[in-house]
């Protein structure tokens, strides 16, 4: 996996074109989630998921394995990948006995996260995202911005342009326009593809079921029509029993899109059997773990593991509305991303994502699996300053200001010189907020500092 | 390299405290309808259209008026020959019409559970698909529909709750994107034999 969040403060600011598409996407997100969490004893469910998966977590090798054998009672072929090659290693092996060309590919992060797309073209085999979404991006060779609303930075108008460009679809054609072009190529796609390429968002140990969440159909028919269906699966993804699936499908759904549940579910478990009259006849289930298991060894970062990839996160966080995601330059954006990554591609290449928020706490009241964001960036952060990451002016600063504020002497003195500055020193340009200063007055300093104040008795 | 994954798991969690299931939630409502009609007025919301009929005889009339406006039509594997329509037959990738049945439904999802069993593309190749459930098999709870088809052969089971929809082109809410843009569930209180 590749990150380029260095450059975050720059396309941080950069985001300006991208603000009003994102913003009005993640409020209308985080309004319906609002209102579904409301419809349910939402409190308890999120518990009940933060329970149900820290028990998996912490019984993930023994899970590991019942699904292995429930998979492969079923008719699946079971691979296991410890990194990205390995992947890449068991797709070529697919392509190449499959004398595989054309393969779909439903919707999936880990997909991204293993750059399965770049494997795919370096095999010759044309790949065609068919969520309607990941469709436009591959078009416009972007990656996804948001972990279910892919393409929520762009605007209708530059949809519009790109399609009257690539399909000669009229300038100020509707969306329902476009998305009939879309699926006459994606339905020919669907039915001459060798190759179906999903994640997972669910894998239920109990009965070797993978389970996918989605809107369109197109995830449906990628595991419906190619003969061959390939499941990526994070090893965190597990879940213990089938009976748990039914409340994890809603609360995704809920916390996701605010919806009771997704469109459209698909729950797998193998390949077509003599009762069914159509299918594929091969499913192949990736197990990834990819720096999964060196986050569970984490005793903090850990907990990021529960994740079922909804977004709920990104659409409360105050500043992943106004940045989108593509300014994180990673493939997990947002405060989830700012906590995983680290874990995943280690703090050093993921620097400075755990420092891009405010701590306001809004991820954490929005994650229906409970993951205390907050900490785990305050965790990310600590370590960054110990490990000497972070930047030595900042260091600098916070440590003069450490000086001053634990002793009082040269605390009062300082406030004292400060107070005693005439005006036009006070108004020195400041760095990094001189626009948000234009445009406010500055305070003006009390004649009698609250220590004064105090002495004298507040009324 | 199962064992190498196996292994690197069993490491991680070297010392970390075992937390116990925490068993099964009930997400019933207290004071929700009764299940077909909470069922209905889940799937309406989702944008799907439902129908109720006391039986096959009941329900024929309004099954044909309706299959008149389709030129073909592609039966699931299980539809009983008293629902079939007298409309042309075609393979779902042609058909206008697609007729399948549910295995269960599910009242507060507003969902229909399909089997692999009955034919997957039938369930999502033509445009318009209408779905005959049997209304002793819609339960309360997502919960308890899925647990009723626990066990049951077949390679997959799908929820399907609405009609096919995105919103992925500048947010607006477009229908009928890969699968079916129109979607009728037909509830019969007493269920036909094969």
């Amino acid at each position: 996996m590749e990150i380029r969040s260095r450059e975050y403060p720059k396309r941080a600011r950069e985001g300006g074109d991208v603000r009003a598409s994102v913003t009005g996407a993640t409020l209308t997100f985080d309004a319906h989630r609002r209102a579904a969490y409301a419809g349910v004893a939402a409190e308890e469910w999120r518990r009940w998921a933060e329970g149900v998966k820290t028990h998996l977590l912490t019984h993930l090798d023994r899970y590991l394995e019942e699904a292995e054998e429930r998979l492969e009672a079923n008719g699946a072929r079971v691979h296991w990948a410890g990194s990205q090659e390995d992947v890449h290693r068991i797709l070529s092996g697919i392509i190449k006995r499959r004398g595989a060309r054309r393969a779909v590919k439903g919707k999936s992060m880990l997909s991204e996260e293993l750059e399965v797309n770049g494997l795919l073209e370096k095999r010759g085999v044309d790949v065609l995202e068919t969520d309607l979404g990941e469709y436009i991006l591959q078009l416009l060779e972007q990656p996804p911005s948001h972990i279910v609303g892919p393409a929520i930075h762009l605007s209708l108008d530059e949809i519009r342009r790109l399609y009257h460009e690539t399909h000669g679809t009229e300038p100020d054609a509707t969306p329902d326009e476009l998305a009939a072009v879309s699926r006459v190529i994606l339905r020919e796609a669907f039915l001459a593809a060798d190759l179906g390429i999903t994640g997972g968002n669910f894998l239920v140990a109990e009965t070797g079921t993978v389970a996918l969440i989605e809107n369109e159909g197109n995830i449906r028919l990628t595991t419906s029509a190619p003969p061959v269906h390939v499941a990526l699966v994070g090893i965190e993804k597990l879940l213990p029993r089938w009976s748990d699936l039914a409340v994890f499908l809603q609360l995704t759904a809920r916390a996701a899109t605010g919806q009771p549940v997704g469109n459209y579910v698909s729950m797998i478990h193998g390949p077509r059997t003599a009762e069914d009259p159509d299918g594929p006849e091969e499913v192949h289930v990736v197990l990834v773990d990819n720096g999964r298991s060196d986050v569970l060894a984490d005793p903090e970062a850990w907990e990021a593991l529960r994740c079922v990839r909804c977004g709920a996160c990104l659409n409360a966080c105050p500043v992943y509305r106004q940045t989108g995601g593509h300014a994180y330059g990673a493939v997990y954006s947002g405060p989830i991303g700012s906590v995983l990554n680290p874990g995943l591609a280690g703090l050093h290449a993921a620097m400075p994502l755990p420092f891009a928020s405010s701590l306001c706490g809004a991820c954490e009241e929005a994650c229906p699996v409970r993951i205390p964001i907050p900490e785990l960036l305050l965790s990310w952060r600590r370590r960054a300053v110990e490990a000497g990451m972070d930047s030595r002016a900042k260091a600098a600063l916070l440590k003069a200001w450490t000086a001053v504020a634990t002793r009082p002497g040269v605390y009062r003195a300082a406030g004292g010189v400060l107070h005693a500055l005439p005006e036009p020193v006070r108004r020195v340009p400041l760095p990094v907020v001189g626009g948000w200063r234009e445009v406010r007055a500055d305070p003006e300093p009390s004649r009698t500092s609250f220590r004064e104040l105090w002495r004298e008795g507040i009324e | 390299m199962r064992e190498q994954v196996l292994r690197r798991v069993r490491e991680a969690l070297r010392g970390r405290p075992r937390v116990p299931h925490p068993g099964a939630l009930d997400t019933a409502a207290p004071d929700a309808p009764a299940p077909v009609e909470h069922f209905a007025d889940c799937f309406r919301a989702a944008g799907g259209e439902v129908h109720r009929f006391a039986d096959a005889d009941a329900a024929r009339g309004w099954l044909h008026g309706f299959a008149a406006r389709f030129e073909s039509v592609s039966h699931g594997a299980g539809v009983p020959a008293s629902l079939a329509l007298p409309v042309p037959e075609a393979p779902p990738r042609h058909a206008a019409l697609g007729v399948s049945v549910a295995r269960a439904a599910a009242a507060q999802s507003g969902s229909l559970v399909l089997s692999s069993r009955d034919g997957r593309r039938t369930q999502l190749l033509p445009p318009a698909h209408v779905v005959l459930v049997d209304a002793a098999t819609v339960a309360a709870t997502l919960g308890e529909a899925l647990a009723a088809c626990r066990g049951d052969g077949g390679s997959a089971l799908a929820l399907h709750s609405g009609p096919s929809k995105s919103a992925d082109i500048g947010q607006v809410m477009v229908t009928g994107v890969h699968g079916p843009g129109r979607v009728t569930a037909v509830l019969l209180d007493d269920w036909p034999g094969p």
